[in-house]
């Protein structure tokens, strides 16, 4: 059977699928003897099968049977002793001895997904689809997963094996768009997290955009969701203009978005336009398409002289560049711009992780990462509100999109070492003043959810959820 | 001159004597003298007046640090002031000076007491406000900066709260305003929609009416399905759903369908055939396959349409 070779980044894990497996093979020396308790889950056979045809492939000069057999349980044991390491939430650590077969059967269906990662690392592609379709029968819908989102890592990357039947990219329909809107209200109201992102990036740019020399304010937003950072923002920039004798800022931003975002462009700029002229402030938006960036970098933004510029980053656009120049390029153009200030909110948890090459690694981190997203929704705000309807929701129209595209980016070497790239470009991290850490304490009082706190993790500020990051903002300057 | 009078000693507790009203201690006459008690121990008392003589001669002089207590009676020029009463009297000063120099509060609270004592209570001295700043004046500074500091604190956090609260109404009144536009675009959509399937519906009536009702007219296939871009602008010029079948007629079979005035009542058919007709041609699209137009690519041309309208 021909090997799938879809992806052309895939390509590139060739190099890699020699070395990892012989890591895998040195490392199953030490878990030969090892019992797992888990020896009876293994792969059923009908996958079995397909090992043999693909490995013979695949692997010159490996009795490819004795790997097979192994890498069962050696991989399992792995798993196991990267799961401890990894210092995953504790429902996983109590599904590994709960005898509840409904607890083991997420932790399996987790377990199984880390398979299927890992053939993707090494382009068994065949093995990965068997495993997924064998998935489909324990997670056959988003509310029977074993938590953490599990269904829609599946779906992410079932995606990614059947390119030619993605659909192209599609305007959201108005039903689709009302339905967000209402979940990220809701989003809002339970969870501290958007408003959390919103107000430490607000502050930033508030405490590095002040000062008379210059009324004129340029906000360039990588990220912008619904627009819903700037109401706030307009609101602290009209208060004070009221008290400073220049009167209010001038405020023009420019929104870095991609094709299929062209309905809520429409929606944004209308929602804000209105929004600006009840407050009486002179607001201005241009929208950019993530194409044209990608081909002419900051020349495809219109900068005037004399104003304020800042730049509002996020790991999305991160990954997005990756295909492209990377992001060094990326920084040291967003260096000649001259930015007063760049903020850099991380959503995803990439914290200091530096970019590995490993689709399993960057898949595992992801997983990890949105299963404490998802424990946090359902057992601090939702259960406390009663609205675990509301978390299903947030889940489905918020959480998915983002964990398709953080699959889709496990093969591109995710999370670049972006600390370091920044400090590469001359850039230092700007401190928070105490009205940022006030704010963010005493919105956390404010919110009815359990279980979150804010820590201070070198420059950024980090909402954690039981000792987890979550969200972590950072502010630099050139 | 001398008058027995109330006299607090230093150590604050009071000895009862006799109180001649016709003077009390606020009203020196022009050339200093001194008030001293009666006890068998002759102790002065610094009233206000005099304190404030010696304040001035303090101040003359460079300050509490710089004077010294034969300089101060020199520049006083009070009779009867000893150096030994300027001396104890000038450390009290001093200290309490220095207590009061930590926080401008206790020093500004202290002041305030001491007017008030001093207006207020004739048998009050400075002295005993000294003393008081001597023993309490530490601890009182202390606590006041204590409490200045809560305060600050709490005034800081109220503002925090408050504009964190501006913050969040800002955002949520946001979010209310662009979910009010986005259902209004959807309801819009909804009605096109609507609108669009009478329209269908109406046309697909007629055309089996055309069909079954009209023959040796054109055949069917002749008649002209109209365009979407008619559809469109029928839709536009008209709230109403009812008529538009009579504005759309451009096709050979034209004088058959602008003579239908209503659609209950189309020409030359009783209301019962004709609502008959109607629950038939309903039943043809309940199968929903006779509609040209699939679901997608309808929303397609719907959002197409409120692009041109909006």
């Amino acid at each position: 059977m021909r090997e799938l070779d879809f992806h052309e980044d895939h390509g590139s894990n060739n190099n890699n699928s020699g070395h990892t497996n012989k890591t895998t093979l040195s490392s199953l020396a030490q878990f030969a003897s090892a019992d797992s308790h888990l020896q009876s889950q293994s792969l059923g056979s009908a996958a079995a099968g397909d090992h043999h045809q693909i490995f013979g492939s695949a692997l010159p000069g490996i009795d490819p049977t004795l790997f097979v057999h192994h890498s069962e349980y050696g991989d399992v044991f792995l798993n196991n002793h990267d799961f401890s390491s990894l210092d995953l939430p504790h429902s996983f650590h109590n599904n590994l001895n709960s005898p509840n077969s409904a607890a083991v059967g997420g932790f399996d269906s987790v377990q199984d997904l880390i398979r299927a990662a890992d053939c993707f690392d090494s382009n068994q592609f065949h093995l990965a689809h068997a495993i997924l379709e064998r998935l489909n029968q324990k997670l056959p819908s988003p509310a029977a997963a074993g938590g953490g989102g599990a269904f829609f890592f599946k779906e992410a990357l079932q995606s990614l094996l059947t390119v030619s039947t993605r659909p192209p990219a599609y305007l959201s329909s108005w039903s689709e768009i009302v339905e967000t809107i209402r979940a990220y209200r809701a989003f809002s109201g339970i969870s501290p997290i958007p408003m959390f992102a919103h107000f430490t990036a607000n502050q930033a740019l508030l405490d590095a955009l002040d000062g008379p020399s210059s009324p004129f304010i340029h906000v360039v937003d990588f990220d912008i969701g619904l627009g819903c950072q700037y109401s706030s923002f307009m609101r602290e920039l009209a208060e004070r203009g009221s008290v400073c004798k220049f009167g209010a800022p001038i405020l023009r931003v420019t929104a870095v978005v991609t094709e299929e975002y062209a309905i809520e462009t429409k929606l944004i700029r209308e929602s804000l336009t209105q929004f600006a002229h009840e407050l009486k402030l002179r607001f201005q938006i241009e929208f950019v398409l993530l194409r044209t960036f990608e081909a002419l970098s900051f020349k495809s933004i219109r900068f005037v002289d004399g104003e304020k510029t800042a730049v509002l980053l996020s790991p999305a656009i991160f990954r997005r560049l990756s295909l492209t120049g990377g992001p060094t390029a990326f920084v040291s153009d967003l260096r000649r711009v001259g930015p007063s200030v760049v903020v850099f909110v991380d959503w995803e948890g990439w914290g200091d992780s530096s970019g590995t090459a490993s689709f399993r690694r960057n898949f595992v981190n992801s997983l990890e990462f949105y299963s404490i997203m998802f424990e946090s929704l359902e057992g601090g705000g939702a259960a406390a509100i009663g609205g675990g309807d509301w978390a299903r929701k947030i889940e489905m129209l918020l959480m998915r999109p983002r964990i398709l595209a953080a699959v889709e980016g496990c093969g591109r070497g995710a999370a670049p070492p972006w600390k370091e790239v920044f400090a590469g470009a001359g850039m230092w991290p700007i401190g928070w003043s105490q009205f940022a850490d006030f704010q963010a304490e005493t919105l956390l009082g404010k919110v009815q959810a359990r279980g979150f706190y804010v820590a201070k993790r070198q420059a950024e500020l980090v909402l954690c959820w039981h000792e987890r990051p979550l969200i972590a903002t950072s502010a630099w300057r050139c | 001159m001398y008058s027995a009078l109330h006299s607090l000693p230093l150590d604050g507790s009071s000895i009862v004597g006799d109180f001649q009203g016709s003077l009390d201690g606020t009203n020196l006459p022009g050339d200093a003298c001194l008030v001293l008690t009666t006890d068998p121990k002759p102790r002065l008392r610094w009233t206000a007046e005099l304190h404030e003589r010696f304040i001035d001669a303090v101040t003359q002089l460079g300050g509490p640090d710089k004077a010294t207590p034969k300089t101060i009676m020199r520049t006083m020029g009070v009779k009867g002031l000893t150096l030994y009463h300027l001396k104890s009297h000038l450390q009290k000063y001093r200290l309490g000076r220095q207590s009061c120099k930590e926080s401008t509060e206790s020093s500004k609270d202290a002041a305030s007491v001491a007017e008030s004592q001093d207006t207020g209570s004739s048998a009050s001295t400075s002295s005993r406000i000294a003393a008081q700043d001597l023993n309490d004046g530490y601890q009182v500074t202390e606590a006041l900066r204590v409490q200045m500091e809560v305060q600050r604190r709490l005034h800081e956090q109220l503002e925090v709260q408050r504009r964190l609260q501006l913050r969040i109404e800002a955002q949520g009144k946001y979010l209310q305003s662009i979910l009010e536009k986005a259902c209004k675009a959807l309801n819009d959509q909804a009605v096109a929609t609507a609108g669009l399937e009478a329209a269908r519906e109406e046309l697909s009536e007629l055309a089996i009416k055309v069909s079954n009702e009209c023959q040796g007219m054109a055949p069917i296939d002749t008649i002209r399905m109209p365009s979407l871009s008619e559809l469109a602008a029928a839709l536009e010029s008209k709230s109403a759903s009812s008529n538009v079948p009579a504005r759309i007629g451009d096709c050979s079979t034209e004088s058959c369908l602008t003579s239908i005035g209503s659609p209950v009542s189309p020409m030359g058919m009783s209301p019962q055939a004709a609502a008959a007709m109607k629950k038939r041609s309903r039943s043809v699209f309940g199968n929903g396959d006779s509609l040209p137009l699939d679901g997608t690519t309808m929303r397609h041309e719907v959002e197409w349409m409120m692009n041109n309208m909006a």
